[in-house]
């Protein structure tokens, strides 16, 4: 017997040490293949950075997550305008392969388009001035699949971002890499957050001169959240600013730090009770923007954790709240909190919209920014005071913001914790009156911010819950209702001089894609059930749609193409919340039968999971 | 770069130390105490489902679920699951959300109490954590028998879509 294994073994290492051989052989071969390709890139990649060197980003290219600085998302190509929107046509898919919910954007950058998908984190390169956009390269990092589990709502990744001759984007499992953009050869990798805390990273990185700015998600995990600085060059961690706890470790510097309405030390201390900021989440998973002549970075931090406020009393600084920082340094600046105490899971990790606007007659640097907890800000970007403040969609959780305080009217009625028990009928939902993972856009020819929302509610029951690592902090149950109106999202314009909706779109199911205006006056956007919808800015009457296969939660794109011409191009993929919420759109697991979602009712007669890319034309 | 991942950590002399001393943990909670040194053995069959090459399932000592069928213990156990945050990735009642819908009567690794006592004791790769440094052999158990004596539902596999 025993003999005979050992006879069997030397048989199965003979096999072994053939196929090795034969393999060691293909290598070589490979790697000549890849001198090859990296010869040939290296052109295109010379190509690449004279535009880059040109200064801003060239009309025709998309080289950012919000196309700009100031994460407006409007492109200022108007080919493609009211008039021949409805000529509109698909000119090209592609199936990433992955099915996870595909959030976030292409970037185009010279003659390439880049797409980075959900884990596993593929990131692929299509040349588009060859017919078919064959691809370039694609690169498939090494990405722990133990963090989709701690990754809280799917595996998402909310995109890429090019500077000096990189594509650089972030892992889920907690690494920033830096890829050539000719060759798709990696130039640095770091560590940026660990998993075992339960940090993944779905936000995508911006960069401001030789800074590259990332963060981490786990406000469901009890992170002590943070934002980070690297270095362009090397992706070295020059700074870390934590969005809570100590002054220090929220690089506080004396005399620089000036909230609107606050003052005092040490107060992302002394609004938590008891050292509880020590796991309070505030995560950075959204999105960045810059201003260059105040030189401030902005970012909204998410929720506080646990979920059962009574275990954290205080206001909970600066989770839920807007960030000012220096980029060279990482220094804060302001601080402004949108939900003190945050008891419903309102992050404010949406975008951070710079716009010059007329307010009363006077010219305002305005921020403006939809949240999670139903209220659309106007904010002066100079001092983070609040301008305007309006719901853009049903809210039942507060009454309205004081301006004079900035603090929300809290309906007590509302006031969620352990002794509350189950409190019914609070207005936006935990997803939010937007997701943050839906970016509005700015126009300004129209002055008008177009914007996704959702119209739903929620019962919270909150229960006390013990941190253990690697585990979520939550200890939430939250069954959504539909909000009044008959329809679970909308689509709309918003004016953020005086806080009002313009026109509005209603859509059957929550409205999760981001969005983007052109100056041709056409606004786009998709939907949960799989339309991609391109509507006048002005109006907002559909002008063109198509199905594109799988729900939309990603966001539209404009670009040039290498032939002169304007197109768009969007991801198709259902995921995100979605993928836990609408678990029936799911297909790919025999052994996960997932019950339909009554708020979302013959959502899956509509779609599937399924990741593509597509571009549109005329 | 990224230094590369060591596929298993583990070095195979102490490999099947642990299975070998959690069951005398489970045995040792029922009240009998082992007479003789703990073996050191491989588990046994790991999942049903799997395809055994030349036919032969790897042989090794049965993992036995001491709380079998036992309603007071599942009952204990829909606790633990709420306390110890598993509600919190597979949902209310198990049904789903980060991770796998638990009570659907099907198994990504096995439709047995072992292969469900490995998932929960061990982790698995797919961001399941390992809770048996946690909750020990006992603790696992309890919510083993929990899990299983969820009822599936009856007609799942066919989702009829009714109001188009
Ligand atoms: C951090 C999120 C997370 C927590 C907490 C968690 N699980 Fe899991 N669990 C997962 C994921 C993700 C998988 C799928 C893993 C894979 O396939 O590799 C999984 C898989 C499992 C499986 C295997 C299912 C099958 O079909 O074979 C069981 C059993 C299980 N979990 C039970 C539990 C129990 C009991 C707890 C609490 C003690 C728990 N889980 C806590 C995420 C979690």
């Amino acid at each position: 017997m025993r003999w005979s294994v050992a006879r069997d073994h030397d048989m199965v290492r003979a096999i072994v040490g053939h196929i090795l051989r034969k393999r060691t052989g293909m290598r070589a071969c490979v790697a000549g293949f890849l001198a090859i390709t990296a010869i040939a890139g290296a052109t295109g990649l010379a190509r690449a950075d004279r535009r880059a060197s040109a200064g801003a980003p060239a009309d025709g290219e998309w080289p950012m997550p919000a196309g700009d600085a100031s994460a407006t998302r409007y492109s200022p190509l108007a080919q493609i305008d009211v008039a021949n929107a409805p000529r509109l046509r698909p000119v090209w898919s592609f199936s990433t392969g992955v099915l996870g919910g595909h959030e976030g954007q292409p970037l185009v950058v010279g003659d390439t388009m880049y797409v980075v998908t959900p884990w596993p984190n593929v990131l692929y390169a299509f040349d588009l001035s060859r017919p078919g956009y064959p691809l370039k390269w694609k690169f498939r990092p090494d990405v722990s699949r133990a963090a989709i589990g701690a990754a809280c709502c799917d595996v998402v990744n909310r995109g890429a971002v090019y500077a000096d001759g990189k594509i650089i984007y972030n892992l889920l499992d907690g690494h920033t890499i830096a890829v050539d953009a000719a060759t798709g050869r990696p130039v640095w990798e770091t560590k940026i957050a660990s998993v075992a805390d339960g940090q993944t990273v779905t936000m995508a990185p911006f960069v401001i001169g030789d800074r590259v700015i990332v963060g981490a998600s786990g406000g469901e995990f009890g992170i002590y959240g943070w934002i980070k600085g690297l270095d362009l060059a090397t992706g070295r961690v020059v700074w870390t600013g934590h969005n809570l706890g100590p002054d220090a470790g929220m690089l506080i510097r004396p005399g620089q730090f000036h909230p609107p309405y606050v003052s005092g030390a040490e107060l992302g201390v002394r609004s938590w009770a008891r050292g509880t900021w020590k796991h309070g989440g505030a995560p950075v998973w959204g999105w960045i923007s810059y201003d260059p002549k105040r030189d401030l970075l902005y970012y909204g931090t998410g929720n506080a954790g646990p979920y059962d406020a009574e275990q954290r009393a205080g206001d909970n600084r600066w989770a839920s709240s807007v960030l000012a920082r220096r980029p060279e340094n990482g220094a804060l600046i302001w601080a402004y909190q949108f939900t003190p105490h945050d008891s419903w899971d309102y992050d404010a990790t949406g975008a951070m919209i710079l716009a010059n606007l007329t307010i009363g007659g006077k010219r305002v640097p305005a921020l403006v920014h939809f949240d999670k907890n139903g209220f659309a800000y106007t904010l002066d970007r100079s001092t983070g005071r609040v301008l305007v403040a309006q719901p853009f969609t049903d809210v039942t959780w507060a009454k309205s913001i004081d301006l004079a305080t900035g603090r929300p009217v809290v309906n007590p009625a509302m006031q969620t914790g352990d002794t509350k028990g189950d409190v019914k009928g609070i207005c936006p939902s935990l997803e939010g009156g937007v997701s943050p993972a839906s970016p509005p856009a700015y126009s300004p020819r129209t002055h008008l911010f177009y914007t996704s929302t959702n119209n739903f509610c929620m019962d919270y029951t909150v229960h006390r819950i013990a941190y253990i690592k690697g585990t979520p902090y939550m200890g939430v149950s939250s069954p959504y209702t539909a909000g009044p109106g008959g329809h679970l999202g909308a689509f709309i314009a918003w004016d953020a001089t005086t806080g009002r909706v313009v026109w509005k779109d209603p859509e059957p199911y929550p409205s999760w894609s981001g969005a983007l205006v052109t100056a041709g006056d056409v606004a786009f956007y998709g939907t949960l059930d799989g339309w991609f919808k391109a509507v006048d800015a002005r109006t907002g009457k559909l002008l063109y749609r198509f199905k594109v296969g799988s729900g939309v939660v990603g966001a539209p794109i404009a670009f040039r193409g290498p032939d002169g011409r304007q197109y768009l191009a969007i991801y198709a993929g259902i995921g995100g919340d979605w993928a836990l919420l609408a678990g029936d759109t799911l297909s790919d697991d025999p052994t996960d039968l997932r019950a339909p979602n009554p708020l979302l009712e013959n959502l899956a007669s509509r779609t599937s999971q399924g990741g593509m890319v597509w571009i549109f034309g005329l | 770069m990224r230094p590369r991942r060591t596929q298993s950590g583990r070095s195979s002399g102490s490999r099947w130390a642990v299975p070998a001393l959690l069951v005398l943990a489970v045995a040792g909670s029922r009240g009998a105490t082992p007479a003789h040194a703990p073996v050191i053995a491989a588990p046994g069959v790991a999942n049903p489902a799997h395809i055994a090459a030349g036919g032969l399932p790897p042989p090794g000592p049965v993992v036995r679920n001491p709380y079998r069928g036992e309603s007071a213990i599942a009952r204990a156990g829909g606790k633990l699951f709420v306390s110890m945050h598993c509600s919190d990735c597979h949902g209310d009642a198990a049904a789903g959300a980060v991770g796998p819908n638990l009570g659907d009567g099907r198994w990504r690794y096995g439709a047995t109490d072992a292969a469900v006592f490995r998932s929960i004791y061990f982790g698995r790769p797919r961001g399941m954590p390992a809770f048996g440094g946690v909750l020990g052999a006992q603790g696992v158990w309890v919510l083993v028998t929990y899990l299983r004596s969820l009822p599936p539902p009856a007609d799942q596999p066919t989702e009829r879509f009714s109001r188009h």
